[in-house]
Parts: C-alpha cells; sequence; structure tokens
C-alpha cells in the first residue's frame, strides 16, 4: 500500500490532486457542511474549560486561536512574528518590551480594547492566587506598565528569549471590564474574546458552535471565511470515522497513522499528514531518584537501552508518516537543537554487552510508565526484552504520570512533549533539565548550561551554551531520543484547509472549495 | 443409604452406561464437551499447533489479514496483529490463560463459598445468620466495579485478576451448597450416621457431599464462564493481564482501534471467548441434567 510521506506542501499538491480526481456527483447526498455553511469538527479529549489559561490541552490552545488574539502572532509558514492586538514591538532593554497597540479593536461584546485590557490580563495571570493551570507560561513577566491608551510595557524578570513566542500562542488578551465581572468561571461558559469567531453555543467539554465574527480587524489571521464551526467530542476515532462516512463530520486531526492510510486509500475524504514539533523519548533515572541501586544510574544501562530500540523500524511500520528518528532531547528545528551528539544507533549485540559490563549480564526487571500511544511502547517492551531487560508496562493517564515523576517514583517511562509548538529548546530540553521536579538526571554540568543559554539574548551565545547541553545529555544517554510525531488531518473534499507544523488547527484558514 | 450402597447392589456398569447414554443424547452437553475439549488440547499443545512465539514481533509484517482474505500470507493463517505477532499463536496462547484464569479463580470461590454454604446449612443458627450476612455483603458491591477498583489500586497482573475474581465469585456456591445441605441434612442417612456417633467432619464429607456435588459442578462451571469474561473484560479495560501476555480479552481491546478497517481482529478473540464461555454453559447445564437426581429415574 503507497501512503503519502512527504512534507506539507508536497502532500497538499497530491491532496489537491486527490480531490481533483474525486468526480463531484459521486457521493450520493450532499454534504452537511457546504450547503448551510457549517464545518463540523470532532475534538478527542474533552476540553476542561475554555477559559485559555485554566486548561492545557491542545484542544484548549486550538479554541484560543479561535476566539481570542495575542499582541503578536506567529506565521506558521514564514516562522516569523507579526504584529496582531500590538502592530509594533520593540525591546527597550534585555528585560523590557513596548508595544503600540492596534486602534479600532471590539471585543465580541462590544467593548473596546487598549492598555487597560492588556494590563489587566497579564495582572490577572501572573498574581499567584488565580492559579492559572500552566503558570510557567507567564511567569517571566515581572509586571506590566500602561504608557497611554495604545501602548504598553511588560517588564520581564530576566533576559527570556521565548517572550514573544508565548505572547503569540499562549497569552490571549481578555476584555478587563467583562472579566473582571464574571471571571473565569464565566469565561467558560460565555467566552469573550477579539478572535475571528465568537462562541454562540457551548456545552462544556462537549459542544461548541462558533460563529464568523463580523467585526474582526484585519490583523494577520486574516478575516474567516466558513460561517459556522460546529466543534463536537468524539472519544472514539471509530466513531468520528463512522461520522465522517455518514456525512455528519467535514473534519478529523489526529487521526492514527493506521486509519489514516485506510482512509487515504478509499480516495473519499482528503488525507493530509504534517509533521509536528512533538517528540517522543525514554527518560531513565540517572539521577537515582527511585532508589540508589537502580540499573539506570549506570551510564552502560542507559546506554544500553538507547542501543537496543530499533527506532527506525518503529517509525517506519508503527509512527509512519513524516516521522523522523531523533538524536537530540529536542526538536530538530528548535533553536538551539544540537544535531551533532552522539548516537545510538540499533544494536542489540552492543546492548547486551553494554548491560554486562554494568554488572547484568542476565538483564533485569524494571516498571516501565507509559501514557500514551500503548502500541509504541509494546512494541519497545519486545525489543528491551531482546536484551534481556525485563520491563512491565504500566499505562497512566497523563496526569497520574506527571504526578508520579514528580514524586521521584518513575525509574523508566516512554514520555512524548509537543513544546507547545514553540520552536526553542527553551520548551523542552530547559524544562526537563534544570533540576525540577521532573528532572531524572539532575545533573549541573547540563543545568549550567542551560541557565546560560535561557538567560542570555545573544543568539550565537545560546547556541553554544545549548549545545554544551545537549552533547552532555547524549553522551551521558540521560534521555534515549526516539522519533518526532506527525499528525494526520482528515477532511471532506469540500473543504480546502492547509494543515501546518505547529499541530494548530486554524479553523479561520479553511475554506468551502 | 447413599450411591455408594447402591453401586454394590446394582452392576456398576448399569449407572454409568445410564449417564453415557444420557450425556449421548445431550445435544448441549456434547457441544459443550466437544468445544471445551478443543480449547483445552489448543492449550495444552499450542506450541505445536504453531510455529510462532507469540510474542515474537515482526513490525515489518503488521496487521496481515486470515487466510480468508486477500493479501493473507499463509506463514499467519489468522494473521498478525498491530505489532507483527501471529495471531494464531497468540489465540493459543490466550486460550491458557483463559483457561487458567477459569479453573483456578472458580476453585478459590468454590473453596470458599462450599465451606461457607455448607457451613450456614449444616450448623444453621447463629451460623447462618452470619454467613447470609456476609453473602448479603457481597451481594451489595458490584463485581466489576470492585474488582477494577482493587486492580486499579493494586496494579494488574495475572495473579491479582486471578486473587481478585476468586475472593469476588463464591456468593452462588455458598448460597446454592446452603439451600442443598438444608435439604439433605434432616433425611434419615444422615440422622443415622449422628446416631452411629460420626464425627461432623466424617458426616459433611462422606455423607453429605456426595448428595449435593452435582449442584456444585454446575455451580462451578457457570463461575469459570463467568470468571473467563470478567478476566476478558478486565483485560479491555486495560486493567486486567498485561501485555505482552496473550489474552484474549487483551487482544479485543488491541483490535478495538481497527474496528473499522479490520473487523476480524476483534471478531476472531471475539468468537473464541464466545464460544469457550457458551462451552462451559452448556457443559454445566447438561451435567445438571443428567446427574440430577430427579432425572435418575
Amino acid at each position: 500500500m503507497k501512503y503519502p510521506v512527504q512534507s506539507v506542501k508536497r502532500l497538499l499538491v497530491l491532496g489537491g490532486l486527490a480531490v481533483a480526481a474525486v468526480p463531484v456527483g459521486g457521493f450520493g447526498h450532499a454534504w452537511a457542511g457546504k450547503a448551510d455553511d457549517t464545518l463540523k469538527l470532532a475534538f478527542t479529549k474533552e476540553l476542561q474549560s475554555i477559559d485559555a489559561y485554566y486548561n492545557s490541552a491542545r484542544e484548549g490552545t486550538i479554541m484560543d486561536q479561535q476566539i481570542w488574539d495575542g499582541l503578536v502572532y506567529l506565521n506558521p509558514l514564514k516562522g516569523e512574528f507579526e504584529g496582531n492586538l500590538a502592530t509594533s514591538w520593540a525591546w527597550l532593554d534585555d528585560t523590557t518590551l513596548e508595544f503600540k497597540l492596534r486602534k479600532g479593536v471590539k471585543f465580541h461584546n462590544g467593548e473596546a480594547f487598549d492598555a487597560d485590557d492588556v494590563v489587566y490580563t497579564l495582572d490577572f495571570v501572573t498574581n499567584p492566587d488565580n492559579k492559572i493551570t500552566v503558570p510557567q507560561y507567564v511567569s517571566w513577566i515581572k509586571s506590566t506598565q500602561k504608557i497611554d491608551q495604545y501602548t504598553v510595557r511588560i517588564l520581564l524578570n530576566k533576559p527570556y528569549p521565548a517572550a514573544l513566542n508565548l505572547l503569540a500562542t499562549m497569552i490571549p488578551m481578555y476584555p478587563n471590564e467583562y472579566y473582571a465581572k464574571v471571571g473565569p468561571s464565566g469565561m467558560a461558559l460565555h467566552p469573550v474574546g477579539t478572535g475571528p469567531y465568537a462562541v454562540t453555543e457551548l456545552d462544556p467539554g462537549k459542544h461548541f458552535v462558533l460563529k464568523k465574527y463580523a467585526g474582526y480587524h484585519d490583523g494577520p489571521k486574516g478575516q474567516p471565511s466558513i460561517g459556522t464551526i460546529d466543534v463536537r467530542t468524539i472519544p472514539d476515532v471509530n466513531t468520528q470515522i463512522a461520522e465522517m462516512f455518514s456525512g455528519n463530520l467535514n473534519f478529523m486531526w489526529g487521526v492514527p497513522s493506521d486509519q489514516a492510510e485506510k482512509l487515504a486509500a478509499m480516495k473519499r475524504f482528503t488525507v493530509v499528514n504534517a509533521p509536528t514539533m512533538r517528540v517522543g523519548y525514554l527518560v531513565m533515572d540517572a539521577a537515582g531518584r527511585t532508589g540508589k541501586d537502580n540499573p539506570f544510574t549506570k551510564l552502560e544501562v542507559r546506554q544500553a537501552v538507547a542501543h537496543a530500540i530499533d527506532r527506525e523500524a518503529i517509525v517506519k511500520s508503527l509512527v509512519k508518516g513524516s516521522s523522523k528518528t531523533i538524536n537530540s532531547a529536542c526538536y530538530p528545528s528548535q533553536f538551539g537543537c544540537e544535531q551533532d551528539v552522539t548516537k545510538y544507533p540499533y544494536d542489540p549485540a552492543k546492548a547486551k554487552e553494554l548491560l554486562a559490563k554494568a554488572g547484568y549480564p542476565n538483564g533485569f526487571t524494571t516498571d516501565f510508565y507509559a501514557y500514551r500511544d500503548r502500541p509504541y511502547a509494546e512494541a519497545m517492551l519486545a525489543y528491551l526484552n531482546a536484551v534481556g531487560i525485563k520491563a512491565n508496562l504500566k499505562m497512566l493517564q497523563f496526569s497520574a504520570l506527571t504526578d508520579l515523576r514528580m514524586k521521584g517514583e518513575v525509574p523508566f517511562s516512554f514520555q512524548t512533549w509537543g513544546s507547545s509548538s514553540i520552536d526553542d529548546v527553551t520548551a523542552i530540553t530547559s524544562l526537563f533539565f534544570t533540576k525540577g521536579l521532573e528532572d531524572y538526571a539532575q545533573d549541573d554540568q547540563v543545568n549550567a548550561a542551560l541557565g546560560e543559554g535561557d538567560t542570555s539574548v545573544q543568539p550565537e551565545k545560546r547556541k553554544a551554551a545549548y549545545s554544551k547541553a545537549l552533547k552532555r545529555i547524549a553522551d551521558q544517554a540521560f534521555w534515549a531520543p526516539l522519533f518526532s510525531y506527525n499528525a494526520n488531518y482528515v477532511f471532506t473534499p469540500d473543504v480546502a484547509y492547509q494543515p501546518t507544523a505547529d499541530e494548530l488547527l486554524r479553523f479561520y484558514k479553511m475554506s468551502w472549495k | 443409604m447413599s450411591t455408594t450402597q447402591t453401586a454394590t447392589e446394582l452392576p456398576v456398569e448399569t449407572y454409568l452406561g445410564q449417564l453415557c447414554r444420557r450425556a449421548f443424547g445431550h445435544r448441549g452437553l456434547m457441544f459443550g464437551i466437544v468445544v471445551l475439549g478443543v480449547v483445552i488440547f489448543a492449550a495444552i499443545f499450542a506450541p505445536l499447533l504453531s510455529a510462532h512465539d507469540p510474542y515474537q514481533q515482526d513490525l515489518l509484517a503488521r496487521m496481515k489479514p486470515p487466510f480468508w482474505m486477500e493479501g493473507s500470507d499463509l506463514a499467519h493463517p489468522l494473521g498478525t496483529d498491530f505489532l507483527g505477532r501471529d495471531y494464531l499463536a497468540r489465540l493459543l496462547y490466550g486460550a491458557r490463560i483463559s483457561l487458567f484464569i477459569g479453573i483456578v479463580a472458580a476453585s478459590i470461590s468454590c473453596v470458599i463459598g462450599t465451606t461457607l454454604g455448607v457451613a450456614a446449612g449444616y450448623f444453621g443458627g447463629r451460623v447462618d445468620l452470619v454467613v447470609t450476612f456476609l453473602v448479603n455483603v457481597r451481594l451489595a458491591m458490584p463485581v466489576v466495579l470492585v474488582s477494577l477498583a482493587v486492580v486499579a489500586i493494586l496494579g494488574g497482573s495475572l495473579n491479582m485478576v486471578v486473587g481478585v475474581l476468586g475472593l469476588l465469585l463464591w456468593d452462588r456456591f455458598a448460597v446454592v451448597m446452603r439451600a442443598s445441605v438444608m435439604q439433605v441434612r434432616g433425611l434419615e442417612y444422615v440422622n443415622a450416621a449422628k446416631s452411629i456417633g460420626c464425627s461432623t467432619l466424617r458426616i459433611v464429607l462422606s455423607e453429605i457431599m456426595p448428595n449435593i456435588v452435582n449442584n456444585l459442578i454446575v455451580v462451578m462451571t457457570l463461575e469459570m464462564a463467568h470468571a473467563i469474561l470478567l478476566e476478558a473484560a478486565l483485560s479491555f479495560l486495560g486493567l486486567g493481564v498485561q501485555p505482552p501476555t496473550p489474552s484474549w480479552g487483551l487482544m479485543i481491546s488491541e483490535g478495538k482501534q481497527m474496528l473499522l478497517f479490520e473487523p476480524w481482529m476483534i471478531a476472531i478473540p471475539g468468537a473464541c471467548l464466545f464460544a469457550l464461555v457458551l462451552a462451559i454453559n452448556l457443559l454445566g447445564d447438561g451435567l445438571r441434567d443428567i446427574t440430577a437426581p430427579e432425572n435418575r429415574g
């Protein structure tokens, strides 16, 4: 079976051809959708709250992009920042960022947008009493000052190179008067933003109806095209596919590769595969947090694990799509992601040798934790078993596994991280190797090098520092980096959409053919 | 008088012959015996029936369809699973797991339930009150929910599942045994044994038990089937037998993802599970039919 494994652009050409080749009259009844200008889309996970600051799910970030705007916008095709609610910005010094705001922007409820909204929003989210779900996204902000009605300054605690990235995707601007009145619980039921779509109907976690916002400003997102977007939560992929067949759904995303392959072969829908920034890796307890005598404290054992797993085969047969094997503890396109590091090719004989050298000629038994992609975990289980490492697979929910990891009780686990689509190693390596609760290396050299990179604003200096850190991580095999993920998007042939590598759906870029 | 006494007076062959005649005439029973026989045979001779190792993965030969579908590979007559492991081999080794769980869990339950039930039925009074209370407590707890909770807290494994099910499925044994013992404890031969000074243990074991053992067999088969189904349910939810151990419930769970495009991945282990549970139930029903005193003629 042939399955397109290419970059987004090439796939789009293919996708376009496939759609063009499908006879228009061949579908029997009309798709629910184009006729009434309603695009029906499915989420797999239930969204905790639509308030962007009170969830940490990908679905939440997606909704955030449609309903709200950030001060800046990260153009996914050019990889450059463009002014959104701010028209221009400047670094006054390493820790002061000044924004000139866009005039004439109105929230969905008619409230005008100005400096007060920015100051209110940032003050609200940086106030620890408000307990937002991911405080790390705003912890770099010291304070926000209003200079005049359309000028604000953000003061930083220390230089923070990823500031604009977070302002673009993770920090939407809220209407100060409305939010002060209704708070997070009100926002979760009746969200109000400046974004291209306004929510008209909402059943928390289950159903969202978004309508095109007629008064949307001429920002970098562009004017939305489709009138109504209807989002439902359908947890089971098979049900989603059945809904696609019956015409009750126009758009699916995050489709597992096996199903996407089958759907592509049917030539009934447009199937596009795009790379994502998510990477999979094995974390080993090098610091001995689960016990001093734990085998993973030995370098040879960690290297043996890295050599034991046939990542090429897993990528080729299971992960598929545009995924690639990785060697560094980050996604290759991320700023500072050094590629010239020690590599551990598949070599079970060498793995056995290393285990014997470490004092485990007959291998050992360990618990192996994972929270998603059970087939991948099981495939690794068999590879580990082949070199003598008997691993008991323990599948947990993401939150449960994170808790255990923070308590220091996980000797060995299969983790994945999407870096919140931030194209900089601060969003991954610096998060997990700076002696935090989820750091199982607790390595001073890595920590020092990352600290140097995180607080410098000179790109060359940062690169050198990160390179040092990532080389040490690879030499010491603190992680066994595995592969990058990919995402499959499946939509009906009447929908035109170009998926991007940041795994963010942009409803405002979707249109009818 | 007991059956042993009758046996000395009448030719043994008559009773056995009678049983066999009834058994051969009982379609359900024959079906049960044949299917169960096939499963037991498959479980015992699994390594001879399949050349493949059920744990051997081959990522390049994933999800090969079974022999009746296009694109199949004769090396894997029932196809391969999502990691390229031979489906037939996993099915055969999975039969071992199902039978093991059924037999061991039902045996644990049998010991617990029979002890309680016989004690309650024989002694009556306070003992009966206590046992009835225990049975009520047990009945108030939904088996699936309790086993889910216990396994979720203590972690899933084969032994854990067997243990939990064994400790949960004794209620029917207790209820049936209690009622059966109550029926026979006042009969003449029991009183006779009492009057000549037999010990309680002797009375229970050699006077009462032989007369109610057919009920026990029926409950035993019922609970075996129950345990096998529960194991499949727990494994399906990811809380039972842990991968890579082949278990039919786990195979169904693994096939679920591909339900729409590769329905055989669920259909094959599902059909096996269905057939096994049906066979055990029919066997139990049949045994009751041919051995029940009212049918002895």
